[in-house]
């Protein structure tokens, strides 16, 4: 009932409340008939936006786009990126859809090793100076004199392929990679906000990640104009560069963004209707929000990653595939996400393709998902594996297939899907206990590999598969990320091939992949976890709605609070 | 004054034990500040851990020993440092002490001040209508655990009959003033968690100075103020509390050095904004720099108040200044 876990803004897990009956699977509210994504602007003015968002703990007013700890508040408000990627639409190819943003255009040479980028003029930054190429090209090697912003590890000294950045002519700038490079624009086009030389070339270059930067000045449609330890209040940029005469943009007037330490407050907040856009996990969201307006409060969860079950290969039973078919076809994942996610977080599959956010990428053929008692337990006997007199099987040398899962602590939905994942394994002769751990310690065993199973999901999710799945099985992220110490070279050459190739060509790539987790279960994807998103048409229209997917919706997916800041109205 | 400057030796010695403590303990914790900062924020990319890693220090090997002396030398001279969130570690103490003191400061005082008097009264009238009901009451209530009086309380005044706020301590939007409804609002968000900590402590004072009542009441000189014919109510304030009472000042000049660190339950039931609260966000996101000071300014808070407790008695009670 009353909690404090950090839930939504921050990777916390919420309490969950388990399974009411007549909570729908439908991930969706009922779609809204409101125009957005672009097209309406009703050019008129005013409103006040409150957002309700779980940060866990108060504000500290600092706005450093590269301080992960309070960019959330940052970037989309005020510092904008060269262009805004949107993960969850895809072009016909299966490419992402790309809006220029402070860029006007880019291209790779045919190489994908040059990267040029055409900067948009015309746009100021709030304090009125002339924003320009220079401004790019500063941003981008303020990541490389100081190691500590560059978080998206693109320069080639912190393990990335960029090795120079330069300026042609007076508005192009020319990206350089030591490879191809083509999974890269997304963290250089979207991922990196561009900050006003004027301003930060006056600061130690070297220490840039301990800059407060408490009077922030950016080029996006919001000003900050007040701060305080609860609330942060944001009044419109008049002079924003995407407005034209009759086309004001942004439209909302004042946005605030109170700060909610706890999951309790911030839903009470959005269930009594004083905020509108919401990026919380509510139990009950039918009873608890919808119904109490249930013509203009609407939910969204757009799947994005998989939570899945990491089998440790180095641990000499789990390295067995046996073992691990037959752990993946003992689970049925449609029960897990009934009865552990209420529904709200949908079954994944064994190809690690989120559905229905990649459908583009996903191939039907390749799909090995089956849920089946039966198969899972000849598979072990096939394997060599008796079942013992306590009902567990073990092999001829009496290893019994006894595992222990580790979780996060307080993730209580996941605790709830680790009990049916028990349960089902049990009955196939596998016997799991699950053990909660703290997120610090969680984080440093799944990274230094000190685990027989691990229950978990990625911490981002990217333009495509991709950048879910390289993390997930690329022999160079073990000890980061590839939880599971996957090693394979096929594989590793595929992740390699990547970055240089067409369209077609990454569409043939991720099938293979997809075959992969498929044949070889190196992961064993369980639910697909979900951005958790309301919203109230009740003063507000543009929103993101599941027919207009135009960016990803929660408040803290950055630079997409941008875009749809840019896209919402006032309506009376 | 060799009791005075030997009480002052033993607080150096178990100051400097306690600094010695608070370096070595969240070392050995399990992780680091840049999982932790992985951990704990959506949006940051895995390959961030490289420039967070960067950005704390997490793979400088320095030696630990100049690593300790310089932790010694920043705490006497008051350099804490950067938070996690890049925050100056006093700043962010300095802006949350108010709320710790006022709430838990505040209910302490009155937890005394309600447990001495019952107390008192509850010998005075030992086997009244009050010593039958109050104390046994009381007593039973102290030996919950304050989060869960809290959050029984939480479950009826808020969520049930949602006459109270459920947590923070004022409204969201409401700019902090020195007008009266924002002080009426912090006061209204203060009712449950005072009361929680108030119907906790108070019963232990109750017993405490019920059982030094009823001892002072039968020394002599209360007898002799009967026989003198005084008024009843200055026989048991002026003869009998006052005796009673001095046992139980020098517990509360105790008790007010743990009302810092005993805020921690009562402010994550609550989120309530003040020091526990953020003691317990600094433990959950590997915050060395802001752990350490929280550390150390609940270890001050504790031995400053016994040191001073431990004067006054000497003050006090010529007996103890020869022993």
């Amino acid at each position: 009932m009353v909690s404090t876990w950090r839930t939504n803004l921050r990777r916390f897990k919420p309490m969950t409340v388990l399974v009411v009956a007549g909570v729908l699977a439908a991930a969706c509210g009922s779609a809204t008939t409101a125009n957005s994504g672009g097209t309406a602007n009703t050019g008129k003015v005013g409103g006040k936006l409150l957002i309700d968002n779980e940060s866990g703990s108060t504000w500290t007013c600092q706005f450093n786009p590269f301080n992960p700890s309070v960019n959330i508040t940052s970037i989309g408000f005020i510092y904008e990126p060269l262009e805004f990627i949107n993960i969850l639409q895809t072009n016909p190819d299966g490419t992402p859809k790309v809006t220029p943003w402070l860029a006007t255009a880019s291209s790779w040479s045919s190489d994908f090793k040059t990267l040029t980028m055409t900067i948009r003029s015309g746009v100021k930054w709030s304090d009125g100076s002339p924003f320009s190429a220079n401004d790019v090209l500063y941003t981008f090697n303020a990541l490389k004199a100081d190691p500590a912003l560059d978080l998206n590890a693109l320069w080639s000294v912190d393990s990335g392929p960029l090795t120079n950045v330069t300026l042609q002519g007076s508005d192009q700038v020319v990206f350089t990679f030591n490879a191809p490079a083509e999974s890269y624009f997304y963290y250089v086009a979207d991922q990196t906000p561009i900050v006003p030389q004027h301003i930060w070339s006056t600061q130690d270059q070297t220490k840039l990640d301990t800059y407060a930067d408490t009077a922030p000045v950016g080029t996006g449609p919001y000003l900050m104009s007040n701060c305080s330890q609860d609330n942060i209040k944001y009044l419109r940029n008049t002079k924003y560069w995407q407005s034209k005469p009759g086309h004001p943009v942004p439209q909302v007037a004042e946005v605030d963004y109170p700060a909610f330490l706890s999951n309790t407050s911030a839903n009470l907040y959005l269930a009594q209707g004083q905020a509108q856009w919401g990026a919380q996990y509510i139990p009950n969201i039918q009873s608890y929000y919808i119904n109490k307006s249930p013509s203009t409060r609407h939910y969204w969860f757009p799947p994005t990653l998989n939570v899945s079950l990491f089998p440790n290969l180095n641990n000499p039973l789990l390295s067995n595939l046996a073992v691990r078919q037959a752990i993946s076809m003992a689970i049925d994942r449609s029960q897990v996400s009934q009865r552990g996610e209420s529904g709200y977080e949908p079954a994944a599959n064994q190809t690690g393709i989120v559905l229905p956010t990649y459908k583009a990428w996903y191939e039907k053929s390749l799909d090995t998902t089956t849920y089946s008692p039966s198969k899972a337990e000849s598979t072990l006997q096939a394997a060599g594996f008796t079942k013992g007199s306590d009902g567990i099987y073990a092999n001829a040398q009496g290893q019994k297939l006894s595992f222990s899962i580790k979780t996060i602590s307080g993730y209580t939905d996941w605790d709830a899907s680790l009990q049916v994942i028990t349960q089902e394994l049990k009955a196939v002769g596998i016997e799991v206990t699950v053990q909660d751990e703290d997120s610090t310690p969680y984080t440093n065993d799944t990274q230094n590999g000190t685990f027989q199973l691990a229950y978990g999901e990625m911490p981002v999710a990217g333009p495509g598969p991709y950048y879910e799945l390289r993390p997930l099985l690329f022999s160079g992220s073990i000890g980061s990320t590839n939880y599971e110490r996957y090693r394979s070279t096929s594989t590793d050459a595929l992740f390699n091939q990547y970055s240089g190739a067409t369209p077609a060509q990454q569409l043939t790539i991720i099938h293979e992949i997809s075959a992969v987790m498929a044949q070889d279960l190196p992961v064993i994807p369980v639910v697909e976890g979900v951005d958790w998103y309301q919203y109230d048409t009740t003063n507000f229209g543009g929103w993101p709605t599941p027919s207009n997917p135009y960016a990803q919706p929660p408040v803290w997916a950055t630079p997409d609070n941008g875009m749809v800041l840019t896209q919402l109205y006032p309506v009376s | 004054m060799r009791y005075v400057s030997r009480r002052v030796g033993l607080f150096l010695i178990t100051l400097w034990a306690a600094l010695t403590v608070n370096f070595i303990i969240p070392r050995v914790m399990p992780g680091n500040e840049a999982q932790a900062v992985l951990a704990t924020f959506r949006n940051v990319n895995p390959a961030a851990l490289h420039a967070l890693e960067i950005e704390f220090g997490v793979n400088v090997h320095q030696n630990l020993l100049i690593t300790y002396f310089q932790y010694i030398w920043n705490c006497l001279t008051g350099q804490f440092g950067l938070t996690a969130q890049r925050v100056p570690v006093l700043t962010e103490i300095i802006s949350k002490l108010p709320w710790t003191l006022g709430l838990v400061g505040v209910t302490t005082v009155i937890a005394f001040a309600i447990g001495t008097f019952v107390g008192v009264l509850g010998a005075w009238r030992r086997g009244g209508k009050l010593d039958g009901l109050l104390p046994p009451l009381l007593f039973i209530v102290a030996s919950f655990p304050v989060f869960f009086v809290g959050l029984l309380l939480l479950f009826v005044f808020a969520v049930t009959l949602n006459w109270l706020p459920l947590s923070s301590n004022y409204s969201i939007g409401t700019e902090p003033s020195l007008s009266l409804s924002f002080i009426g609002d912090v006061l209204v968000h203060a009712i449950l968690p005072a009361i929680s900590l108030i119907v906790v402590t108070a019963g232990l004072w109750i017993y405490s100075m019920r059982n030094n009542m009823i001892t002072t009441l039968a020394e002599d000189y209360v007898k002799m103020g009967r026989a003198k014919g005084l008024k009843s109510w200055r026989i048991m304030i002026d003869y009998a509390a006052r005796n009673a009472i001095l046992p139980n000042l020098t517990g509360f000049a105790m008790q007010l050095g743990y009302v810092l660190g005993g805020s921690i339950l009562i402010e994550y039931t609550f989120s309530y904004p003040g020091l526990g609260y953020l003691f317990y966000t600094s433990t959950t996101d590997h915050d060395l720099p802001l752990m350490q000071a929280l550390f150390l300014v609940y270890t001050l808070a504790v031995l400053v108040c016994v040191l001073l407790a431990d004067l006054a008695t000497a003050g006090l009670d010529p007996r103890t200044r020869d022993a």
